[in-house]
């Protein structure tokens, strides 16, 4: 399937600093974020702005350019509920280093973002839920399903549908976690890319818990055939879990300072 | 239900690496393609082919090479000879005389006649030193300085000695350097790693992944360019997107069938002949599987050689 794709999720207006910059349109949190983000390792950018209802499209069209000029057409992901400002990102987005992906469709009232990503040839971010937590397999089978043929009817490639199992907060949602890996299997089996906020399955656990938590799911849910993940690029023992996996996986090859690449 | 052909045409490519100066140089690498395959992308830099002249002098003792080299007593004489020949793109220079366990000649002479060869000819210039660690270490040194200005390929740094090689060649005099790992496809990661963390630009470098001759242990050269190449491009691996530049003719020319005697093999029919042939079909092999240059020695196999990759492009 390939090297593990990471997405790095930083670039996130709930942090002040990245809010206020693009308020203002401050070119530097971001870009200064964005390298610490593809020093460590990340593939793909994220680039949320927000609801962004008023200046969306202003706002998306200035980061994607500011990014990929900055960062040889760095390939992103373009995380918003405005449709518009997504479809203004795409159109000044150079593919040279990957189609952009539209963050997030879903079975629910989010399903017409498969067709704004079938329209503009983007990859699309499938969350497996309509409304709500899926309750079991069937039901996030059954998501899937729909939005695949939703993609499909529109001539979608299905390798552009990167579907998302909804990774579950562990503390609280323990019972639930095979569930999510076993699925990640069930979208290897027929060939599907997935991808996920990975680092949900800690949410609530003391700081220092975290990496360690999130390593060690993002290493089970890679052999189950995880093909990407949401994730801060910047937390060390992720990235070095994920890298190492790749190793194991063939998908790099090994040289002796593989960590450091 | 109707075929439909996919191009494999990558997203990733091959660093491109341009050696000389001027109207002449070339550059290796560009192709985002499986290496000859030109039906799914257009290769935009031919694979390229270095011609090799030892500063031990020519093999007089093969009547063509004899022939062809006729007259040309010098080094540099040798050279100007071979840059002519049709289909060569870059001269390369061998320094087999600098070995300490041979005719140890000093590191300032061997200089001085790259330096003399360099001024001779106007195509591009790589340089080959003897194979020991420690003089080679010091022969690219002092070549990177004394050729500054002339974008030479100097072949190569190993793991032992290539922090002072790509301080020189890559860092302070701006020349090319290659980094070469002997078929361990591990190792040739690894180096690329460690000379780019010293600061060398991806695009100062190629790789000398090492070589074998066809029919002696090809196939692990086979596969470890293999895996480099779909590394570079499927997988998108910087660190082994560097140009593959593959010293062929040291390996042709020195087995079997190139070196017995007609006499003693009468079957196998003139001994030159052999050597060629070895040298085509190891050539040929290396091209196959990702060479972005091949290094030959005999003019002949340049002819073959360069008429194969002229119809494949």
């Amino acid at each position: 399937m390939g090297k593990f794709v990471v997405i790095g999720e930083r670039i996130h207006c709930i942090s002040p600093t990245i809010r206020k910059a693009m308020d203002e349109k401050d070119p530097e949190p971001i870009l200064q974020r964005a390298k610490e983000e593809l020093d460590a390792g990340a593939t793909y950018l994220d680039v949320n702005i927000g609801p962004a209802e008023s200046n969306g499209e202003d706002l998306m069209k200035w980061a994607v350019q500011l990014l990929q000029e900055n960062f040889d057409n760095v390939p992103l992901s373009l995380d918003t509920a405005n449709k518009k400002a997504i479809e203004a990102g795409i159109s000044v987005y150079n593919r040279s280093k990957g189609k952009p992906i539209v963050n997030s469709a879903d079975a629910g009232d989010r399903i017409e973002n498969v067709d704004l990503a079938a329209a503009n040839d983007a990859i699309v971010i499938a969350l497996c839920s309509k409304a709500g937590v899926p309750s079991d397999n069937d039901e996030r089978m059954m998501y899937c399903q729909e939005l695949l043929e939703r993609g499909m009817e529109r001539g979608m490639d299905p390798e552009d549908m990167w579907f998302d199992p909804l990774f579950l907060v562990v503390k609280g949602m323990q019972d639930k976690q095979l569930d999510i890996l076993d699925f990640i299997g069930q979208l290897r089996d027929m060939g599907f890319n997935s991808t996920g906020g990975l680092s949900n399955c800690s949410n609530g656990m003391p700081k220092e818990i975290r990496p360690i938590m999130d390593s060690a799911m993002v290493a089970m849910a890679m052999q189950m055939g995880l093909t990407s993940a949401i994730v801060n690029p910047n937390d060390k023992r992720l990235m070095e879990t994920i890298k190492s996996c790749d190793v194991i996986k063939n998908e790099t090859l090994y040289a002796d300072s593989y960590l450091q690449i | 239900m109707p075929f439909k052909r996919a191009p494999q045409a990558f997203s990733s490519s091959i660093k491109k690496v341009t050696i000389g100066t001027g109207d002449k140089a070339v550059t290796l690498g560009g192709a985002n393609v499986m290496p000859l395959y030109t039906f799914d992308a257009p290769i935009e830099n031919k694979p390229a082919i270095g011609i090799e002249v030892s500063d031990r002098g020519i093999n007089g003792s093969l009547p063509k090479m004899a022939e062809y080299y006729a007259g040309a007593e010098t080094l540099v004489d040798q050279a100007k000879r071979a840059a002519e020949i049709p289909g060569v793109d870059f001269l390369t220079i061998t320094l087999d005389s600098a070995d300490p366990n041979g005719d140890n000649r000093s590191v300032e002479d061997c200089v001085a006649e790259c330096k003399e060869v360099c001024d001779a000819v106007d195509i591009p210039v790589a340089i080959q030193g003897c194979k020991n660690i420690e003089k080679d270490e010091q022969l690219f040194n002092k070549l990177a300085e004394a050729l500054q200005g002339k974008n030479v390929l100097l072949l190569s740094a190993r793991e032992e000695n290539y922090k002072s090689i790509a301080a020189a060649a890559g860092l302070a005099y701006g020349q090319k350097m290659g980094a070469e790992s002997a078929v361990d496809i591990n190792l040739a990661k690894q180096l690329n790693v460690l000379v780019t963390q010293l600061g060398v630009q991806p695009e100062s470098m190629v790789m000398n992944l090492g070589s074998a001759a066809a029919g002696y242990g090809f196939e692990y050269v086979a596969s470890t360019m293999d895996r480099v190449k779909s590394a570079a491009l499927a997988q998108n691996d910087s660190m082994l997107q560097m140009p593959v530049v593959t010293p062929v003719s040291d390996d042709a020319w020195g087995v079997k069938e190139s070196i017995v005697s007609e006499d003693d093999f009468p079957e196998w029919g003139p001994m030159e002949e052999r050597g060629i042939q070895m040298e085509i079909s190891t050539a040929a092999a290396c091209l196959a599987c990702g060479s972005d240059a091949v290094i030959l020695r005999h003019p002949d196999s340049v002819a073959t050689i360069s008429a194969l990759i002229a119809g494949l492009m």
